[in-house]
């Protein structure tokens, strides 16, 4: 009996999960370019997963030189030319796209959940003391620009990929909880917390179980959207010499190297540069496309 | 009497991710020149769909006309052209909606958005009118509501007035285009039981004193019975009975709206009735034939494979049901 | 309907104080309710009965006054209520729509009074689940595992009453339970609601605008206005013979449907000027600047609550209390 009625409980449950994705897509796919955001999105992290596998060159994202084969323009045996020491772009390219997917993993995967847990109990305690402080410390690191805090922080430290990570994670957080104490400051006053505190349930339960999961979409949606910018934020650091540092193929360092040699050799810039363009505009359209499936729809 | 607003066999859906949504089914209405037309009905019969179907702001994506017409003063306004609507818009119709924080900009004064409206309507007949004349329409306007202190309204923003004042400023600028026809979807659902009174008699008043023809829709009997002359029962999208409003309510005679009668409770304090059985029908697999058939305890074979015309009961009343076959 | 009184209200004020000056939004009332009644509470726009009922639960604590129940006073907010007191006073919204979770099942709604009151195991909440659904008809194997979004207005509301049920509750405030939903759905549960009164021996503070609804409900009626109690009496006597002119006013402004019902209301008073705001009580009797029948002394002293006997109470200098 009581497994009976378990698997019964389960499989509804699933059923109704699935369910729920099948109209999420549905209203996903509405929009053809937001699925070609996803496809193209779905494309390069693939092929960055894999690149020491499908890329033509895969050595050459090492330590590599071929004078004898340097500056070449685009060809059939190099997609994208070749830099000045002889280095395939193409494969480049495709290594870049890890740097970049990385430092976007990160930044958001470190900052995001701190910024929602803090904007969460500050909205809950909207009105009181706990508020305050929760909403003043977040204002603080508000003030400040990720672009100089990370100059400072490599200037005490040494310029690589983990430091420029943590730095911005630093100030990634507070976008987060700003965003979440407004969504839970004004669900706070809705009929179903009231409901949920006057029968006794605890705060954890009212924050993470009744006022959470209405804040996901937005959150969702904001951090498909940051990816890029925060791609971009690596990029440029990468260009201005604090990212990822050659001979290492970050997209921003590749543009750095190449664009001493424009506009003869353009290959060499151009190519890394619309890597970043395309990456960006992928996780756009894929956010645009989020935010129709999360829409309410009014008929 | 000329028929000022004539909906021939409206047929309109909604492609949505389950599928496809049939929900105006057939509907016919007309209101002739200077009638109150009443058009009741509950959440989710098609009412709002076809006001928004009048004004042409269904959003037509999702949105589909299946067919049927709707003639205002003899033309089709679903064939016009964008011009011919917002001439329409600006002339002939005017609207007031449930609620007016949503009908009235939060950000612009009382007065700023009502001399727009006459300016703008004044100009599409090809007037121009002084400030001093716009200003004394907008507050003529205002005082025909019954407001108190219309000059200070005017300095007002639109939340510093209560839902009733709200609500005559909403009348006081569907009034000032001198348009032909309101339509006034639920005006006064969400206000004070004494404030809707006063309102509704107002606007009863400023109707028949300027002649305006008005479809008012509402989920309330008891509003309709004050205030029209004819009444449309609408249920999933279809018209099931219509008639002169008083003799309809006396005695309806479509089960539909004899069970809607009987669930309304009654100051003579008989009870509450167990309403009617069974729900809303789903638009996207609809009943065939009559919509109402499943809930109905008198159906018939023929209900549920056709949906029955309008039978008359009498020359100002007719529903539509095979009950009445007979009758015609 | 035993002659034990269940709740207590004495001289209950809730001011709140803002930026625009003090809301007086209740205002010195003071009534009974037995065991078993429904009492009705009506009232309209800053009348102060939704803040009295949110008193009576909890959500605010009076400025200052007494709210007793069951023998023992209450009068704070609920993060200071025993455990034992938010299972036995329950409330029903009135927007199904927002007291429903969106982003919840039913299933997992229904839990969270379960859980809190003591049913440890899943299996045995799912069982009392399927119960409580079952009491409002609602076939829980369809229901349990839907969204909010996928049923009706009534069937929310339904739900909403089974969750209100959830804890074995003594005493429920219903808070216009039926306003927001059809009229042909609101038989339904008004009936029910009838029905659970006498099957769970159940004590209802109705609340309700609509007066033709209360007429079939409530066992007593009382109606406020701007804070303060302006009448309170059996049913039939508050319909029949209204006493209070702001009654009157309510009584004849009722869209009926029905010549019958027309010749019931009294005559017709031609209700005057704007509800004032809570925030500006006119001094004297709250109601004086719109009322037909007013004295002199009616703007300048407010009123007591006078006992007429049969429990009916009105406070209107035109019945000086004795």
């Amino acid at each position: 009996m009581r497994r009976e009625e378990r698997l019964r409980d389960l499989r509804a449950t699933l059923a109704l999960k699935r369910r729920g994705l099948a109209r999420g897509w549905y209203r996903f796919s509405r929009n053809p370019l937001s699925v070609l955001g996803l496809a193209v999105l779905v494309l390069i992290v693939f092929a960055a997963i894999l690149a020491p596998y499908i890329t033509p060159y895969p050595e050459h994202a090492n330590p590599y030189t071929n004078f004898g084969d340097a500056s070449r323009p685009p060809s059939t045996t190099h997609f994208f030319g070749t830099d000045r020491v002889g280095r395939d772009i193409f494969s480049r390219v495709i290594f870049g796209y890890r740097f970049s997917l990385t430092i976007g993993a990160v930044v958001l995967g470190i900052g995001v959940a701190p910024g929602i847990i803090l904007g969460l109990i500050a909205g809950y305690h909207q009105g009181t003391w706990i508020e305050t402080v929760i909403m003043r410390i977040t204002d603080v690191f508000l003030a400040v620009p990720p672009l100089v805090l990370a100059l400072a922080i490599t200037a005490m430290l040494t310029p690589n990929l983990m430091n420029q990570m943590m730095a911005i994670a630093l100030v990634w957080w507070p976008w987060y909880a700003r965003l979440v104490f407004a969504l839970a400051s004004s669900l706070r006053n809705e009929y179903f917390v009231r409901e949920a505190e006057l029968t006794g349930a605890g705060k954890l339960h009212i924050m993470f179980k009744e006022i959470l999961p209405n804040c996901l979409a937005p959150v969702l949606t904001k951090m498909t959207l940051d990816m890029g910018i925060v791609i971009l934020l690596g990029a440029t650091l990468s260009f201005i010499g604090l990212g990822v540092q050659p001979p290492k193929p970050g997209l921003g360092t590749m543009v750095a190297e190449g664009a001493k040699r424009l506009p003869g050799e353009w290959w060499g810039t151009i190519f890394p540069a619309l890597a970043i363009v395309v990456v960006i505009l992928a996780f756009n359209l894929v956010g645009d496309g989020l935010r129709d499936v999360f829409a309410v729809e009014e008929v | 009497m000329e028929r000022l607003l004539d909906i021939k066999n409206l047929h309109v859906g909604f492609r949505v991710f389950e599928g496809h949504l049939r929900v105006l089914n057939g509907v016919c209405l007309d209101v002739k020149e200077g009638e109150r037309v009443g058009l009741v009905g509950e959440t989710g019969c098609g009412k709002t769909t076809t006001v928004k179907s009048i004004l042409r702001v269904l959003p037509m994506p999702p949105a589909r006309i299946g067919g049927g017409e709707i003639d205002y003063n003899g033309r089709d306004i679903l064939k016009m052209s964008r011009r011919e609507m917002t001439a329409l818009r600006r002339h002939e119709l005017t609207a007031i909606f449930q609620d007016p924080l949503q009908s009235l900009n939060p950000v612009f004064t009382i007065g700023t958005q009502l001399r727009d409206i006459v300016k703008d309507s004044a100009i599409g007949r090809g007037r121009r009118l002084s400030r001093r004349e716009v200003e004394s329409r907008c507050l003529g306007a205002l005082r025909e509501t019954g407001m108190p202190d219309p000059e200070r309204i005017m300095t007002n923003y639109p939340v510093q007035l209560s839902g009733g004042m709200r609500q005559r400023v909403c009348i006081a600028e569907a009034l000032s285009t001198n348009a032909n026809l309101m339509l006034a979807d639920e005006p006064t659902t969400n206000l004070d039981v004494t404030i809707q009174d006063q309102i509704l008699r107002k606007l009863d008043e400023l109707v028949e004193e300027k002649g305006v023809s008005v479809v008012m829709i509402t989920h309330s009997m008891g509003v309709v019975r004050d205030l029209t002359e004819r009444v449309n029962i609408m249920y999933a999208g279809s018209i099931l009975e219509t008639g002169a409003t008083r003799s309809l309510l006396e005695s309806p005679k479509h089960p539909y709206t004899r069970g809607l009668m009987a669930s309304v409770p009654k100051l003579t304090g008989e009870g509450v009735s167990e309403g009617i059985p069974g729900r809303i029908p789903s638009y996207l697999d609809p009943p065939s034939g009559c919509r109402f058939h499943p809930r109905c305890e008198h159906r018939m074979d023929v209900c549920e494979t056709e949906s029955p015309p309008f039978f008359d009961i009498t020359d100002v009343h007719r529903a539509a049901c095979y009950l009445y076959r007979g009758e015609t | 309907m035993s002659d034990t009184t269940i709740l207590t209200i004495e001289h209950l004020v809730k001011h709140f104080p803002t930026k625009m000056g003090v809301v007086r939004a209740v205002d010195d009332i003071s009534f009974d309710i037995a065991e078993g009644d429904t009492l009705g509470l009506v009232g309209e726009s800053g009348s102060g009965k939704t803040t009295t009922a949110q008193c009576v639960v909890g959500i605010y604590p009076p400025t200052s006054g007494r709210i007793v129940f069951e023998g023992t006073p209450i009068g704070v907010a609920f993060k200071r209520r025993p455990k034992e007191l938010k299972r036995k006073i329950r409330i029903v919204f009135q927007d199904p729509g927002s007291s429903l979770n969106p982003k919840r099942t039913i299933k997992q709604i229904l839990s969270v009074p379960l859980r809190v009151h003591g049913m440890e195991t899943d299996r045995k909440r799912l069982a009392m689940m399927s119960q409580l659904l079952e009491t409002v008809e609602l076939p829980p194997a369809e229901y349990l595992y839907k969204y909010p979004q996928a049923i009706g207005g009534g069937e929310k509301q339904m739900v909403a009453i089974a969750r209100a049920l959830a804890t074995n509750p003594r005493f429920v405030v219903l808070d216009e339970p039926t306003s927001a939903l059809d009229v042909s759905v609101q038989g339904k549960i008004i009936n029910l609601l009838m029905r659970l009164a006498d099957e769970l021996e159940l004590t209802y503070l109705f609340i309700t605008h609509d007066l033709s609804l209360m007429r079939n409900v409530a066992t007593r009626v009382s109606i406020m206005y701007l804070g303060e109690l302006c009448e309170i009496a059996r049913t039939d006597e508050f319909f029949q013979s209204p006493m209070h002119p702001y009654t009157k006013m309510l009584l004849s402004s009722i869209p009926v449907v029905t010549e019958e019902e027309e010749s019931l209301k009294p005559k017709k008073i031609v209700s005057q000027g704007e509800i004032p705001s809570p925030v500006n009580v006119p001094p004297g009797c709250s109601f004086h600047l719109r009322c037909p029948e007013r004295l002199p002394i009616c703007s300048e002293v407010d009123p007591e609550m006078t006992a007429l006997g049969n429990g009916r109470v009105v406070r209107c200098h035109l019945f000086p209390g004795g």
